[in-house]
């Protein structure tokens, strides 16, 4: 009876092994070469990251939409467009372990159908309520068995080509956002170093997780998401495990010193996770679509200027993760549901970079609900999915991104 | 009659010619010999920025360097229009601010002089310049803008007369409308004075070389209210309400760390916006729409700074260096520490500027902070001894 029972199970697992689709997930490798430059290989394949952003809520939808429980995969539509445009990566925020069955749809979906890559970010606990601490152990333990549980069940994913831990968490350690503390924290006197104290509780926590990942996976790259270069040194001399730098900037229409400055600070590859530019002159107050393009386009040159594909042997930058795909319409009054269904133009926040616009009353010229490079009409297509047309600068970019680099990178 | 017109036609494009004619030849261009002089070009016309604080006469006999007459300017300091500077520019036809073309090709001289002294010495020109009418306001280009643009100063005056010139080896002169300028400012002045110019012209001069421009360190903010070596203007003030939010004493007395003035910033939150800062700029209230207005900072490894509470315990979120981003000619980084906790005693601070790009620097130093983080009825904080240094 034993014996039968042992065959029996010996019998099942064989055919799992030959009937299972075999699902082997690609190799993705950093290289650093002899002049300080970075390049992201995929399956030995240098690889350039012409990503976009994907959240895609529908008119009258809000922050509780989750596009992986849309019956409607509005991803198949946004795919085909994508790939059209060039897209090779699309980067998600975050993902509850309990949707794993989903992301994996979502994944195998955009690779098989598209060949776009999916970067899977986590917010590492930054918009929970309560807000998390960093220094409270229960809190660390409840983020990272989370995380862990999704790379455990991603990681084999074909179509998967990086994780990225956390956003702009950094802007919680001056209390920006979502602030936390503790006793020891609360004991140092100067309170710019209970800043960097922060910081370097917060990274070590990250470095913490990025070694707990590998341990799982060691076939893509882990990296640290943070808000501009701010207390990265902080970062360096605590982070071990970090492959590479994901950040978030907004500078209007060039990046400035950061690829150097980050060279200095943390010398690590760069994925600028974040940059982009709104499409609503809140001055004018009319669409500026003609604006949006013109930033995005120079955005963009900075950024391959500073990666090894344009020649750049020294270039630090692997791509760039534009912000976002879609407009979001729930952004502006996020409480208030009846505006869900309405394209405000009002902004939300001041950014004197984007210097279009900064005449504002306030000064309030960036307009959250309208960053996406595709718009969307309250009109509905077949599958009841809002109808998308691309702006201007989809446009632009497919030219930029459809056509082969040169010189050749090597 | 045809023929007539035709020849007055071509007789005033030959005039007109003229003027764009190179006038090297006669190496001496004159901007102001004497009052009524023929040599004489350009016209003192554009009065900027506290123009009700200037007296202006050309024709003064009280002190003269050579020939009959002088220029005197008394500059009252009292800042009329707001503005805390005063200016004067010496234009190719009155009130041309690049929307005519009426400049000269100055192609071929490379020095301008001029003789200049105060009525008592001690007295400060803030700069003085050659060129510089090229875009407007919001940064758009003129439709005739000078091809050069070069300053000097600041120099503080003697009670005798000195020659001074500026060197413009090098530069483009191939259209000028702006032949000369003058910049006074209130806080280098202090009080009202009066000054006298004479002889000034463009020349030539082969045994000139260019210069060498080269960032000296320490390299200043502030030293002191009256001090030379001060750069960068502190009229960033934000938001748009800060005016009723801010009071700033630049020549405060009472126990400066050193010298004989610091800065007072006294902050409330009388407009109900909650923050507030100030950003130097250079020059003032550029927010990166002015072309080459940086300093090239290139060599300093920090800003160092003094700062006291009145009380002790007042917080300053952010001070920073650089940063400001809008505009075509944005600062090319930005550092920044905070937030501070001020002490009751002075105590020194730094900006780590290490791994940065400074080369083009307008922004030279900001603070900002807000009412949720200080007492609800304000706080008064000093300032000192600003600079970068290597």
């Amino acid at each position: 009876m034993k014996n039968k029972d042992i065959l029996f199970k010996a019998a099942i697992i064989f055919s799992c092994l030959i009937f299972s689709p075999l699902i082997i997930s690609a190799k993705v490798t950093i290289q650093k070469n002899s002049q300080g430059g970075y390049q992201l290989y995929v399956d030995k394949r240098p690889f350039l990251i012409k990503g976009v952003i994907y959240n895609p809520t529908p008119v009258c939808s809000g922050y509780d939409y989750v596009f992986l429980n849309d019956p409607k995969k509005p991803w198949l539509v946004d795919g085909k467009l994508m790939k059209e445009m060039g897209v090779n990566v699309v980067r998600i925020y975050s993902c509850s372990s309990a949707q794993w069955g989903k992301i994996k749809e979502f994944i195998r979906d955009m690779y098989n159908n598209f060949g776009i890559y999916t970067i899977v970010s986590d917010w590492i606990g930054l918009w929970d309520k309560p807000s998390p601490n960093y220094a409270d152990r229960e809190s660390r333990e409840r983020i990272k068995m989370n995380i862990l549980k999704i790379v455990k069940a991603l990681k084999d994913e074909e179509g998967l080509l990086m994780w990225i831990l956390g956003n702009e968490n950094n802007y919680t350690f001056s209390g920006k956002i979502a602030f936390w503390t503790s006793p020891e924290i609360e004991k140092i006197p100067d309170l710019y170093k209970r800043v960097l104290k922060r910081a370097e509780i917060y990274y070590s926590f990250v470095d913490e997780l990025a070694k707990e990942i590998k341990k799982i996976d060691s076939n893509h790259p882990v990296a640290l998401g943070n808000g501009e270069v701010s207390t990265l040194d902080v970062a360096s001399r605590v982070c071990k495990n970090i492959d590479t730098l994901a950040i978030i900037s907004y500078r209007g229409k060039r990046f400035g010193n950061l690829f150097e400055n980050i060279r200095y600070a943390f010398d690590k590859p760069i994925l600028i996770s974040e940059f982009g530019c709104d499409s609503y002159d809140a001055y004018q107050n009319r669409e500026a679509e003609d604006i949006q393009a013109e930033y995005i386009q120079l955005q963009w040159k900075s950024i391959f200027e500073n990666t090894i594909f344009c020649g750049n042997k020294r270039g630090n930058c692997i791509g760039g993760t534009l912000f976002e795909w879609s407009d979001e319409w729930w952004k502006y009054n996020e409480g208030y549901t009846p505006d869900w269904c309405i394209h405000n133009p009002e902004a939300g926040w001041s950014n004197g970079s984007y210097y279009f616009d900064i005449k504002a009353k306030d000064n309030l010229n960036m307009n959250e609900e309208w960053f996406g490079i595709v718009k969307l009409l309250e009109e509905k297509d077949e599958k009841g999915l809002n109808r998308r047309v691309p702006k201007k600068v989809y446009y632009i970019l497919k030219d930029i991104w459809t056509k082969p680099f040169y010189p050749p990178p090597s | 009659m045809m023929k007539g017109i035709g020849k007055i036609v071509v007789a005033i494009f030959i005039l007109g010619s003229l003027s764009f004619l190179g006038y090297s030849q006669e190496n001496i261009f004159y901007i102001y010999q004497d009052k009524n002089s023929p040599s004489n070009h350009f016209i003192p016309s554009g009065w900027m920025g506290d123009y009700g604080d200037l007296k202006f006469n050309d024709q003064s006999t009280e002190e003269v360097a050579s020939g009959s007459t002088s220029i005197k300017i008394t500059y009252t300091a009292k800042k009329s229009q707001g503005q805390g500077w005063a200016g004067i520019y010496w234009q190719s036809s009155a009130n041309n601010w690049g929307f005519r073309q009426s400049g000269y090709d100055l192609t071929g001289f490379n020095k301008l002089v001029f003789k200049a002294k105060g009525k008592e010495g001690g007295e400060v020109i803030t700069k003085v310049k050659v060129g510089g009418i090229a875009r407007d306001p919001q940064g758009n280009l003129l439709p005739y803008p000078d091809t050069v643009d070069k300053e000097y100063g600041p120099i503080k005056l003697t009670n005798q007369w000195q020659e001074f010139y500026i060197n413009l080896v090098g530069e483009d002169l191939s259209y000028v409308n702006g032949g000369f300028c003058i910049v006074f400012n209130a806080d280098q002045a202090q009080k009202e004075q009066t000054i006298y110019l004479d002889d000034i012209y463009f020349t030539s001069d082969t045994t000139l070389k260019k210069e060498e421009v080269k960032t000296i360190f320490p390299f200043y903010v502030y030293a002191d209210s009256s001090s030379l070596d001060n750069h960068f203007v502190p009229s960033g003030w934000m938001p748009a309400t800060a005016a009723q939010d801010l009071k700033m004493y630049i020549n405060w007395k009472e126990s400066p760390l050193s010298g004989d003035s610091c800065i007072r910033i006294e902050y409330t939150n009388k407009s109900g916006t909650r923050w507030a800062g100030i950003y130097w700029q250079n020059p003032p209230n550029n927010w990166g729409t002015i072309p080459n207005a940086g300093f090239d900072l290139r060599g300093a490894t920090k800003l160092t700074f003094w700062a006291r509470g009145e009380r002790g315990g007042e917080i300053i979120n952010e001070f920073k260096v650089g940063g400001i981003s809008s505009g075509d000619y944005p600062d090319s980084d930005s550092a920044s520490i905070g937030p501070i906790q001020l002490t009751k005693e002075w105590k020194k601070y730094e900006i780590d500027l290490r791994g940065k790009d400074l080369s083009y620097i307008i922004g030279g130093f900001c603070w900002a902070t807000n009412i949720d983080v200080n007492d609800p009825n304000g706080i008064i904080f000093y300032l000192d001894e600003i600079k970068y240094e290597e």
